[in-house]
Parts: C-alpha cells; sequence; structure tokens
C-alpha cells in the first residue's frame, strides 16, 4: 500500500431511497387513467471525494443534507445505487456481507447516539471485543484479546474494572470512549465518525475531540467525520466538504474554506453561526426559506431556490464541482461569471 | 438592547426546587436568585443536570410530584407565584409569563389546526369575539414570518417544517402581550441557518413588545448573541451571572471559564482544546463544600470545607468561588 494511494476514495457516489411501499400504495388514478408513482429520495446525488492516510476530512452541511447517509453507505450499512468506493484502492460498492468482512478491519464507525449505539445487555469488554472476535481466526489470536481489550480502556481513559460493568453505569462521555474503544479494537486505518459529539455537553466535547485528536497523532488514523458544528469541525479537520441536498457543493482545506468560503451557501452557513465573539455587525448572507424536499429537486442547482444570487442560468444547468486553486473546488455558476457576485 | 432599570419584573429569591425520588432527594435547584428587569433578555445557561430547565418549570408552576418547591420565592410584579393557587397560576400562564419549548414537534398539539391552538390563547386570555379574535391570529402569524397565514389558520401542525413549527410556538406565546417568556432551548433542535432566521425574530418580536425574556440554553455562543446578562447554573446553583460580555470576556468563575475554554475558537486555533475533566458530579450525592471542586483547577484545602456564596466581583458581576479569576488570569 503506498502512501500516495488515498485510504478512501469516493467516486460519483449516489444513494436513492425507494419510499413507494407496496403497489396499491404507489397507484394514482387521475383523469387521465391510472399510473404507478416511484417516489424516491434523492438522499446523495453523485459527490466524489478522496480522504489521505491520517488525514480528517470533515462533511458539513444541515439536516437532511445527506451527510449521514454517505457515513453509513460508505460503511455500507446501505448499498450504493451507483458509484465506488475504494479502500486502499479496492472498491468495495457491491460487496456483500461475506466480502465485507475482512473490510471491516480496515474501516470502523463511532455514532452519534452514545445511548442507542451500545448494547444495554453486554458488557464493555464483550462491547469492545465484538469486531475484534469477528476478525480473529485462530485460537492463538483469541487468547491475546483480554490483554488488547485492558489496553484499549486504557488508551481511551477508562480502568480495567469499567469492563465489566454495563453501559447503563456510564455517562454520554464514557459511552462515546467506549464506542471509540470498540472501533479502535481492530487497528483502522479509517475511522467514520458520524456526529461523534452532538450528543455531549460542551465541556465533555471536548474532552472527546481531544481523545480522537490524540489517537489520530498515535495510530495515523484518517477519521471521515459527519458533524453539523462549524465551530467543531474547524477544530478537527484538515479538509472540509460542505454538502447541501445531497451534493457537495465546496470542498476546501480549512484555513481556505473559512478564510475565502465560495459557494454562497457556505458563506450562508458561516455567517449563520452564533459565536461568543463580539457580534458582528453585518451578516454577509442570510438565508430565507427552507431546504427543499429531497423527493423532487430542483432544476438546476440544488441551492437556487434560497440563492440570493440565482438567475436563470442557475435554474437550467447545474453547476459541477470545478477546481478553483488552492485546492478548493466550488460548484457553483458565480465562480465563472463573477460580476453577479452582489446582492 | 440596554434597557437600564431600577424595577425588576420577575426576582427570584433563593428558589428551592426538590424532586423526591426512590434513590434520594434530588437539589435540582437549590437556592437560585436574579432579577429580571423590564425589556431585558437574560441567558440561563449550564450543561445537561444543571437545573436550568427546572427554573424555568418552577417560575411557570409546572413542577409535579414527585417534584416540589421547598423554599424561596419567585415575585412577578412583587407578587409571590410560589404561594399562589393555581387559578391564579392559570391566569398568569399564557398571559403575563409564556413559555416556548424545545421540541416544536411535540409542544403542539397534533390533532388540532394551528388556528385551534391559537384561537384557545385568546378565548382564555382576552374578550374578543371571534373575529377579532381570528384577525389578531392571523396579524400573529403574518408577524412572525408565515405567508399566506389567513389560510394557514386551517392547517396542522405535521403540514409545517421545523423551523415553521417554531415560529408557529412563537407567535402562539406572543398573542396574549405577555410581560415575560420563557424560552427553554428553542433553537437546539433547528438547523443554524433556521437558528438564525429564529433567533432574529425572537429579539425583533421582544423589541417590538418591550417584553422581557428568560432564554434557557446550554449553548453559550447563542446566549452571547442575544442576551444582555447570563446566569450561570452548575448543580442547581448559581455560579456566575453578569452583564453578557463582561462575563464573556472575563469570567470569574473557574466552571465558566473552563465552559469558554471548551468552545472551539476559530479566531484562535490551538492542536488541544481547553477541557473541564472530569463529569458533572451525581447530584443526589454532592460533595461537601464548593460542588464544582472535583474538576476545578484552582481548587485548595477551603473549597472542600466550606460552600462559596455568591460575592459581587466588580460593577455588574457576582460569582460564587473562593478564589475567584482575576480579568488578567490565565486558568
Amino acid at each position: 500500500m503506498s502512501d500516495a494511494l488515498p485510504i478512501l476514495e469516493v467516486r460519483d457516489l449516489k444513494m436513492h431511497f425507494d419510499i413507494g411501499g407496496g403497489l396499491l400504495d404507489r397507484l394514482k388514478i387521475s383523469g387521465s387513467g391510472v399510473r404507478i408513482d416511484k417516489p424516491v429520495v434523492h438522499a446523495v446525488n453523485g459527490i466524489s471525494f478522496s480522504i489521505r492516510r491520517g488525514e480528517i476530512m470533515a462533511l458539513v452541511g444541515e439536516s437532511g443534507c445527506g451527510k449521514s447517509t454517505v457515513a453509513k453507505t460508505i460503511a455500507r450499512i446501505h448499498q450504493p445505487t451507483q458509484g465506488e468506493i475504494r479502500i486502499d484502492g479496492e472498491d468495495i460498492a457491491s460487496y456483500g456481507f461475506a466480502k465485507m468482512l475482512p473490510v471491516r478491519a480496515r474501516m470502523q464507525m463511532i455514532f452519534q447516539d452514545p445511548y442507542a449505539s451500545l448494547n444495554p445487555r453486554q458488557r464493555v469488554r464483550d462491547i469492545v471485543a465484538e469486531p475484534l472476535l469477528q476478525q480473529t481466526r485462530t485460537a492463538e489470536e483469541r487468547k491475546a484479546v483480554p490483554a488488547r481489550i485492558e489496553a484499549l480502556l486504557a488508551k481511551v481513559g477508562l480502568s480495567v474494572e469499567h469492563g465489566g460493568r454495563y453501559p447503563h453505569q456510564f455517562s454520554g462521555g464514557q459511552r462515546q470512549r467506549i464506542g471509540i474503544a470498540r472501533a479502535l479494537s481492530v487497528m483502522p486505518g479509517l475511522i467514520i465518525a458520524d456526529e461523534p459529539v452532538s450528543a455531549l455537553d460542551v465541556s465533555i466535547q471536548a474532552q472527546i475531540l481531544n481523545l480522537m485528536m490524540d489517537l489520530r497523532d498515535e495510530f495515523g488514523l484518517a477519521y471521515l467525520f459527519i458533524s453539523h458544528d462549524l465551530s467543531v469541525v474547524h477544530h478537527i479537520a484538515d479538509t472540509i466538504g460542505v454538502m447541501y441536498l445531497g451534493f457537495l457543493v465546496e470542498t476546501a482545506p480549512r484555513d481556505v474554506l473559512f478564510s475565502h468560503p465560495r459557494h454562497p451557501y457556505t458563506r450562508a452557513l458561516l455567517s449563520a453561526a452564533p459565536s461568543i465573539k463580539e457580534r458582528r455587525d453585518v451578516d454577509e448572507i442570510t438565508l430565507n426559506g427552507e431546504v427543499p424536499s429531497a423527493l423532487t429537486l430542483p432544476s438546476g442547482c440544488c441551492f437556487r431556490t434560497r440563492c440570493p444570487f440565482a438567475w436563470e442560468r442557475c435554474a437550467q444547468e447545474r453547476p459541477r464541482l470545478a477546481d478553483v486553486g488552492g485546492g478548493q473546488k466550488v460548484a457553483c455558476h458565480l465562480v465563472e461569471e463573477p460580476d453577479r457576485d452582489r446582492p | 438592547m440596554t434597557v437600564q432599570t431600577q424595577h425588576a419584573l420577575l426576582a427570584v429569591r433563593d428558589l428551592r426546587t426538590y424532586f423526591h425520588t426512590f434513590s434520594g432527594t434530588v437539589k435540582a435547584v437549590n437556592g437560585v436568585s436574579f432579577d429580571i428587569g423590564e425589556g431585558e433578555i437574560m441567558g440561563l445557561v449550564g450543561e445537561s443536570g444543571g437545573g436550568k430547565s427546572v427554573v424555568g418549570f418552577s417560575i411557570l408552576g409546572l413542577i409535579d410530584s414527585p417534584g416540589q418547591i421547598m423554599g424561596g420565592q419567585i415575585l412577578l410584579n412583587g407578587e409571590d407565584l410560589v404561594t399562589a393557587g393555581e387559578d391564579r397560576l392559570r391566569q398568569i400562564r399564557g398571559r403575563e409569563i409564556s413559555m416556548v419549548f424545545q421540541d416544536p414537534m411535540t409542544s403542539l398539539n397534533p390533532l388540532h389546526t394551528v388556528g385551534q391552538q391559537m384561537d384557545e390563547v385568546l378565548r382564555l386570555h382576552s374578550d374578543l369575539d371571534a373575529a377579532a379574535r381570528r384577525k389578531a391570529c392571523v396579524e400573529m402569524l403574518e408577524s412572525v414570518g408565515i405567508s399566506r397565514a389567513a389560510d394557514r389558520l386551517g392547517a396542522y401542525p405535521h403540514q409545517f417544517s421545523g423551523g415553521m413549527r417554531q415560529r408557529v410556538v412563537i407567535a402562539i406565546a406572543m398573542l396574549a402581550k405577555p410581560r415575560l417568556i420563557i424560552a427553554d432551548e428553542p433553537t437546539t433542535a433547528l438547523d443554524v441557518t433556521i437558528q438564525s432566521q429564529i433567533l432574529k425574530l425572537m429579539r425583533q418580536q421582544i423589541a417590538a413588545r418591550g417584553a422581557s425574556m428568560i432564554l434557557i440554553t446550554h449553548d453559550l455562543a447563542v446566549v452571547s448573541e442575544m442576551a444582555d446578562h447570563i446566569t450561570v447554573l452548575y448543580c442547581g446553583n448559581v455560579v456566575e451571572r453578569g452583564r453578557t460580555r463582561d462575563l464573556i470576556e472575563t469570567p470569574a468563575h473557574p466552571y465558566t471559564r473552563g465552559l469558554i475554554d471548551s468552545i472551539p475558537d476559530p479566531a484562535n486555533r490551538h492542536p488541544r482544546l481547553k477541557q473541564i475533566p472530569g463529569t458533572v458530579p451525581d447530584i443526589r450525592n454532592l460533595p461537601k463544600g464548593c460542588n464544582f471542586r472535583d474538576r476545578c483547577p484552582r481548587a485548595q484545602a477551603l473549597c472542600a470545607v466550606e460552600e462559596p456564596q455568591l460575592r459581587p466581583q466588580n460593577a455588574s458581576q457576582w460569582a460564587a468561588c473562593h478564589y475567584p479569576l482575576q480579568p488578567g488570569d490565565l486558568a
């Protein structure tokens, strides 16, 4: 495995969910006859990005933008509708359960809700050992598991005695530590973290973020970090992708994105985020209205219904994610027609 | 909005709300005092279990068994709500004090139209006839930014999005022109671009009506953009209170400082976040002395013995700490 090869490469990933229900639910009788609807949620609509070894890539966006679906599709909880998911160059998009098993030693997931993501009837040491036991084949390897679990618990700041307890005996922050230990158990190169600190109080959130950063430094982990919180993302990510309605509208290295956001949605998101600093005089862009339904996507640009700059071209032509230099990519017609960039 | 007033609209004095459970007495609110003047917005912040929501419910007399207000006074224009009867509280709720809850999905009745739920407030709290009530509802919906308001009166809550529902909840809270609005995490369930719309709306509505507000939230950033004053709760006690900018820029209590430092700061990025070590203690079994001492970098022997009292630190700030931070201190 060369260092040049990204640990994760996603190409043109699409995830559509058929929510039609049974035939009778879908049957629509109108004046002109009978027709069968096929309602589809367009959760993810062709996104591409890659993560290098040891890199932290964050996906941000508001609820319903598809960021969690991307995470779950890459973890192959969902079967993608279309596209490639390459782990160390190996396309796993169409793998079945058995073929995924060895891949799961290289990729693990941390979930948002530390209450729902741990089995309440398992002891902590069994929870942490589960992925590891799935990957061990010989009796000898099995023998090494208990010692490994102890080391893992220590690594995430829990003690050996904690291993014998049940999840309900822990606070939210401690439970998230257990979830991290479980993900780490197989020594994966990539961890997919879906809103790992959103359910935690701010002082506990800082503890978990610090732990994740320490682990990255120690083991050279790469993270795909899903979050809605821009201040958290700014703290942890090397690269940031902004999603809207299932599209990636902008990706850039962290400092570039925060200092020179190009897409109107990114700019709106940054100006809407509250801050403990003295209030800025003007909000650069304030959005009206809400995100349109993913059942029927707007024609052209996904953001045009709320964009203060939108003009005719935006309704006709879907902008493509184009390189604008400095590692920044933007999907917006304003890049080609900068004169229109005024409210 | 820095209206300076001599007269406190609401004065809470040494409020104690306890919950008697099988595993012990939970002192959720344990001696909380604060004042809110007319037209002021006060932020009540703290982490989960700090007691901030219980303060809100206590003011409205919404504490049910096993909870009980054990002591203290809640003075609304001098009238004590702790000793007021249920009939009097029913008159006050919705008319003098109204509440906006966190979750706009569950705080509206799914079986009644928005119009019915708005009309109910005016039927209870005004002498208007049906036509005048309807007119008032339409005007209110329009003022919170809902278009085609007259048509939307007939819609059910599920026909609105989350942000729109929270606008409806705010409209209902404002209908009877209350003097005080208690907003309990009003934007926590909303996305950031919708949150900024709702916060702006609340600021406008409060200013236009000269009402006061208690903004209960865990989010210091939201509070610092909205509030005139901030009160910080920890384990049911006020640990610090003060004018917003002073408290954010020069916090005196190590807990306030810890909360502020835990927020990643885009302008000043460090490889590691400052964290408050440990977790909130079990509120049924609080340590002797200062509740925060186990997590406090400044704790000394005295902190284990004597509970610190709220003392003035400067012209605008009060803190309950034996070793408060001075403006120049680093940690």
